[in-house]
């Protein structure tokens, strides 16, 4: 029988510099924890997921900040912070293709669940969209994340 | 008329007996006599009757006469006649055309009166007598404010006062005018024309060229070689300040009046007595003045005078990130919750920069930057660190009782020995070690520990080292910890007392004092200029405001005037007539 591993003992070390971010990240933790407990009286089904999708981003732009434009953090770390779940390793993948910058969730490019096969509403530039309109998608709430804007 | 440029006022003729000459607190001349006890702003004339004869009030600016105030009809006679589509008969009207250039841009502020009456320039409200000194608002007394090279018309300076009015001024002989002499009043034309241009363009959002620089930069040399030979003659408001501002050009146009053979209806009630002299010293008096100030106060006292680009790009930058180094921001926070903190909206240097996009693009890269020199100093610290303070532990609980595993189970939750830096081989070794140096004789172990103090350089352990301030070569040692503590300090403290004071290494602090000290001093020049350009800010506020505070007077006064002169009473013309 192989040994049993906990949580704990399979869990790494966080390399060096981890303390460096650590009070950021436990800033974002908080915060999701208050996400997730939050209250759902009157908001629609898809609403409560908001500030999820939000705070996942901020998480993952902040890692991905930290490495690719600031080079705070050394490879170790960033992996490891991806590995255990500090970001979104799919969505800065993105990040990195031209065209999706500033993209909000990999589920708003995700076209296979679409009626008309398309992205969302928030990856079309703002100057394709009527006058005024203004739009904030179902999947996060974003408000626009083309590249353009 | 304009080859004459200055004509000296005649020398006033001498008051008869029994008069004696008074400044009004308005700082207007008046005249009293002592027998009759009367007092009059005429200068009495002893050839004349001895009370001095009936003349009208104060002062009846000349240029009233060619225009009286006149009905409504005759008003917008001359608004067409005033119209600036009408520029040929303009030009052939030598007055208005002077007057246009005296008060060049001024003529924008006060368009409305301008339009009206053109002639009247600063002083359009005061015609008709109706204006008694006292509730005039005191103007302040003029001085010029800003120079500027006349292109192709190389000696000569156009200088701006503060009450706006313009006049040309010759660097060479030190000259200057009201009014222009013909050479130089075509390159003002057609300087103006520019300006104005320019001014076009800048509204129309074009950027303008900068090319002021090197014209102040000449204008500044010389009025340095002006100075020298300007003799300063102060001439202070005895004579009447405001005065000689409202008749300067009262004077000219007088003159002009005469030539042109239009018979003065009015009398001027005060004949200036030695006006041109001193205004010309006065203004080099003042010219001398500026030159002073702008020498007193240096480089950033120059840009007021450039209010555009007090401080360049970087160093608002610099500012800004000098905010964020004096509110302790970590550079490991995201920007949005640098914001959310609020630590740094108080500040000034926060309105350095202009948008929000290039704040969070000097906050990146100042956080870039910190993150970087953070690290390297992580880099210096972190190679003295790990095993000592293992060493320290294993000083404190370390006995020859307890083998590795069973000491190392026994202190498992101390940070030292849960601390991955130091690899648990590491450990272990250096655990055996020390227990078998306690072991050996303590002679021995005496000698080994003067042979490691020894072997220290003087720069590391010298005479003002004390036992909390060794350095790390001797705590990583084993030899420092295998003496117990009661038999370690003293003789490590005979030692350090027995050892000379530190070499001086002054050479190579000085360097970093000196770059210390720079950095200081540019420092403390971007905040001036911000705190320079904070104020030009405001002084200009607070100079619209006065102006705008100065124009609805004036208008608030014509229309009083307007509704006075629409007052025809039964009498018709004669009531006017009479009244003035």
């Amino acid at each position: 029988m192989p040994p049993v591993r906990t949580a704990r003992a399979s869990k790494k070390a966080p390399p060096e510099g981890f303390d460096d971010l650590e009070d950021t990240l436990l800033e974002f933790a908080a915060a999701m924890k208050d996400a997730e407990n939050a209250p759902h009286d009157g908001k629609k089904k898809y609403e409560m997921v908001w500030p999820i999708f939000q705070i996942t981003h901020q998480r993952s732009r902040y890692i991905y900040e930290l490495y690719y434009e600031k080079e705070a953090i050394s490879r170790q770390l960033y992996d490891w912070l991806l590995k255990n779940g500090y970001a979104d390793a799919g969505l800065i993948a993105k990040w990195k293709k031209q065209g999706y910058e500033k993209l909000c969730c990999v589920r708003c490019i995700q076209t296979k669940e679409t009626n008309f096969r398309s992205t969302c509403i928030c990856r079309v530039p703002k100057e394709q969209l009527k006058e005024g309109q203004d739009i904030q998608c179902v999947n996060c709430g974003c408000r626009g994340c083309s590249s353009g804007d | 008329m304009s080859d004459v440029p200055v004509r000296p006022p005649p020398p006033p003729p001498p008051l008869p007996a029994g008069w004696t000459e008074h400044n009004a607190p308005s700082g207007h001349t008046y005249y009293f006599n002592k027998e009759t006890k009367k007092s009059t702003y005429t200068r009495p004339v002893a050839a004349a009757a001895q009370p001095p004869p009936p003349t009208p009030l104060p002062p009846p600016p000349a240029s009233l006469p060619a225009r009286p105030p006149a009905s409504l009809g005759a008003e917008s006679g001359y608004s067409d006649y005033n119209d600036p589509t009408h520029q040929q008969l303009n030009a052939f009207d030598p007055k208005r055309q002077m007057e246009d250039l005296i008060f060049g841009g001024a003529q924008n502020l006060y368009s409305n009166r301008g339009q009206d009456h053109a002639r009247g320039g600063l002083r359009g409200g005061f015609r008709g007598g109706h204006n008694n000194f006292a509730d005039r608002p005191r103007q302040p007394r003029d001085r010029p404010k800003h120079r500027q090279d006349i292109p192709g018309c190389a000696p000569w300076v156009l200088v701006r006062t503060k009450l706006r009015r313009r006049f040309v001024w010759n660097k060479d002989t030190n000259e200057s005018f009201w009014k222009f002499p013909p050479d130089v009043m075509k390159a003002v034309i057609e300087f103006d024309r520019v300006e104005r241009e320019k001014k076009e363009r800048r509204e129309r959002g074009e950027p303008s060229d900068v090319e002021e620089d090197d014209a102040m930069a000449e204008i500044e040399a010389g009025l340095a070689q002006a100075e020298e030979d300007v003799e300063i003659v102060e001439v202070e408001g005895e004579e009447g300040m405001e005065d000689e501002e409202e008749y300067e050009e009262v004077e000219v146009t007088d003159d002009e009046g005469e030539e042109a053979s239009h018979p003065p209806k009015r009398q001027r009630t005060e004949e200036p007595p030695t006006e041109q002299p001193p205004e010309d010293d006065d203004l080099a008096w003042q010219l001398a003045q500026m030159e002073e100030m702008e020498q007193m106060g240096g480089d950033h006292e120059q840009e007021e005078y450039f209010e555009e680009e007090p401080l360049s790009e970087d160093d608002c930058k610099a500012l800004f990130k000098e905010l964020l180094d004096d509110t302790n921001t970590n550079p490991y926070t995201p920007w949005d919750k640098v914001l959310e903190a609020g630590a740094l909206y108080g500040d000034e240097r926060y309105k350095a920069l202009p948008n929000m996009k290039a704040r969070k693009e000097c906050f990146d890269e100042w956080a870039r930057d910190k993150i970087q020199y953070l690290k390297e100093q992580k880099a210096k610290q972190q190679k003295l660190d790990p095993r000592i303070p293992y060493l320290a532990l294993l000083d404190r609980y370390a006995t020859p009782k307890l083998y590795w595993p069973e000491f190392r189970r026994k202190y498992k939750k101390e940070p030292e020995l849960k601390d991955m830096k130091l690899p648990d081989k590491e450990k272990e070794k250096l655990y055996r070690e020390h227990i078998k140096r306690i072991g050996m004789h303590s002679s021995e172990l005496k000698s080994d520990l003067t042979a490691l103090l020894k072997a220290q350089p003087l720069a590391a352990l010298n005479h003002s080292s004390t036992l909390d301030t060794l350095p790390s070569s001797i705590l990583i040692d084993l030899r420092y910890i295998s003496l117990p503590p009661s038999s370690r300090e003293p003789l490590i403290k005979t030692y350090i007392s027995t050892l000379p004071a530190a070499p001086e290494g002054a050479a190579a602090s000085a360097e970093e004092e000196a770059a210390v000290a720079k950095k200081r001093e540019e420092r403390r020049r971007r905040e001036r200029a911000l705190a320079e350009r904070e104020k030009s800010v405001q002084e200009e506020k607070r100079q619209q405001e006065r102006d705008l505070a100065y124009g609805k007077g004036r208008l608030r006064e014509e229309e009083m005037e307007i509704e006075r002169a629409m007052n025809v009473g039964k009498e018709g013309l004669r009531a006017h007539l009479g009244a003035e």
